[in-house]
């Protein structure tokens, strides 16, 4: 069991502005995985960092905990439109992700958000929650630890009809997002491959999901892609920022690299996702266990 | 009868000595491969997980045949290869001057291929044979490797 006092000296890790970036971000994750209402409270308390990186985070973060004691602070997270819309996305992606039937409303009134990332994520939250409220079941077979913000495509489909589903821009991001997770359930390199063509879809919302899922698959095939959209500087920077953290999760030498490259990146939150990725690189590359080590960390200053 | 027969080939034939399976679909006390050596897995503990969602593995396993600790980090949605192992207990009939032992399978085929094990199975192996007790020896076969991991007295047979 953690104790209380526990919680609050990894928030205090969380919540200093002194430390590293890397370690606020590993004792994020300690928190998200040790879960509950102290550990929702010490997240909370770092919206009002100066960082969009660690606060989309925190959103992230709280929407995978699916705890509904966090659906105050998203909604005002969602509302307040001084947060950065990479945070705002994230707050009502997170909102999506606890699934509760009361964000309906408010998900409802910032579909109509002038911020087009926002509108988007909300379009898409509001069918996952309405998905879930119709009650219909799908064989999920997620390898990975993570709450989707959309079920995999019913059914038994090939990769190219899941691929003519996926890059069809007349269907709904709700339903092209299915056919990603589908996609990605495969884990073949033919799938990996359909997926990243959609690194060159119209929609930046879209091209970041997509980067995302690339770095849950970590296939070193996709490097090439996650590159060039990294490496394009009049890409959307949320954009950018999915690409570096997912060459982060694949953490060959080559990934390595490309990160190294963009460490100094002019803008703030690629510069971040790639010290935050390059953590992410050592870690994987390394024998240790934990990637969220808050807790040992804890017991080593004892 | 395909098995059977492969019971009996005494080299690699060059069939797949071992199969890939997801980290994460291993569980305790099944095998794999840790450092090269085939090992039944004694240990197992999964990671909490960072921003994409992967976990790491953490096993310890048991050499089949040497009894040696070996152990590893892997992510779990990484394979990881198991060994093909095989298990039978076939019948001690002699103990050869030169340390073979003359073995019974249930079909009543003899080999002479295998040596009485080292340590202290050993000689107990050769104390309760001396003794007069009728023995089933385990045999496991995993990598090309093969050798008693284990006797028991034989219950089946009428006194």
């Amino acid at each position: 069991m953690v104790s209380q006092q526990q919680i609050e000296a990894i928030g205090g890790v969380l919540n200093n502005k002194e430390r590293p970036l890397k370690e606020r971000f590993r004792a994020l994750f300690t928190l998200k995985n040790i879960g509950g209402g102290a550990a929702i409270e010490a997240i909370s308390k770092a919206f009002d960092d100066d960082s969009a990186l660690l606060k989309h985070e925190l959103a992230y973060c709280l929407g995978q905990m699916q705890d509904a004691q966090a659906l105050d602070i998203l909604t005002k997270v969602l509302k307040d439109t001084t947060q950065e819309p990479m945070v705002r996305h994230e707050a009502a992606e997170a909102m999506g992700a606890i699934g509760h039937p009361d964000v309906l409303p408010i998900l409802e009134e910032y579909k109509q958000d002038p911020v087009v990332e926002v509108a988007e994520t909300c379009a898409i939250a509001l069918d996952r929650v309405r998905w879930l409220q119709s009650g219909q079941k799908v064989d999920d077979s997620n390898p990975y630890a993570s709450v989707d913000p959309s079920p995999p495509t019913a059914g038994d489909k090939s990769v190219t009809e899941l691929k003519a589903i996926y890059l069809d821009a007349q269907q709904s991001l709700f339903d092209r997002y299915r056919a990603m997770f589908s996609l990605r359930n495969l884990r073949t390199e033919e799938s990996v491959l359909a997926i990243a063509e959609g690194l060159k879809d119209s929609s930046a919302l879209f091209r970041h999901e997509v980067a995302f899922v690339l770095g849950q698959l970590q296939e070193p095939c996709s490097i090439p892609f996650l590159q060039e959209n990294l490496e394009d500087r009049l890409e959307n920077e949320m954009v950018r920022h999915e690409c570096a953290e997912a060459l982060g999760a694949i953490a060959t030498e080559d990934c390595i690299q490309i990160l190294n490259r963009y460490a100094e990146d002019d803008k703030r939150v690629v510069k971040e996702s790639c010290v935050i990725a390059l953590d992410m690189c050592e870690y994987e590359n390394s024998p240790e266990f934990q990637y969220a080590d808050g807790l040992a960390k804890l017991d080593a200053t004892k | 009868m395909a098995e059977l027969d492969d019971q009996f080939e005494t080299t690699d034939s060059g069939a797949s000595t071992t199969y890939p399976m997801q980290c994460s679909a291993l569980r305790k006390n099944g095998f794999v491969m840790l450092k090269s050596r085939p090992c039944k897995i004694v240990e197992m503990s999964t990671s909490k997980t960072g921003k994409h969602g992967h976990a790491k593995v953490h096993m310890v396993g048991i050499d089949i045949f040497s009894n040696k600790k070996y152990e590893d980090i892997c992510p779990s949605t990484h394979n990881m290869d198991v060994p093909n192992v095989k298990r039978e207990d076939l019948q001690l009939i002699a103990i050869s001057d030169d340390s073979f032992l003359t073995l019974m399978t249930e079909s009543g085929d003899l080999r002479e291929d295998l040596k009485v094990p080292e340590g202290e199975l050993g000689e107990q192996l050769r104390l309760d044979f001396d003794s007069g007790k009728d023995l089933l020896c385990t045999v496991l076969k995993a990598c090309g490797e093969e050798c008693v991991i284990a006797i028991k007295t034989n219950t089946a047979l009428d006194k």
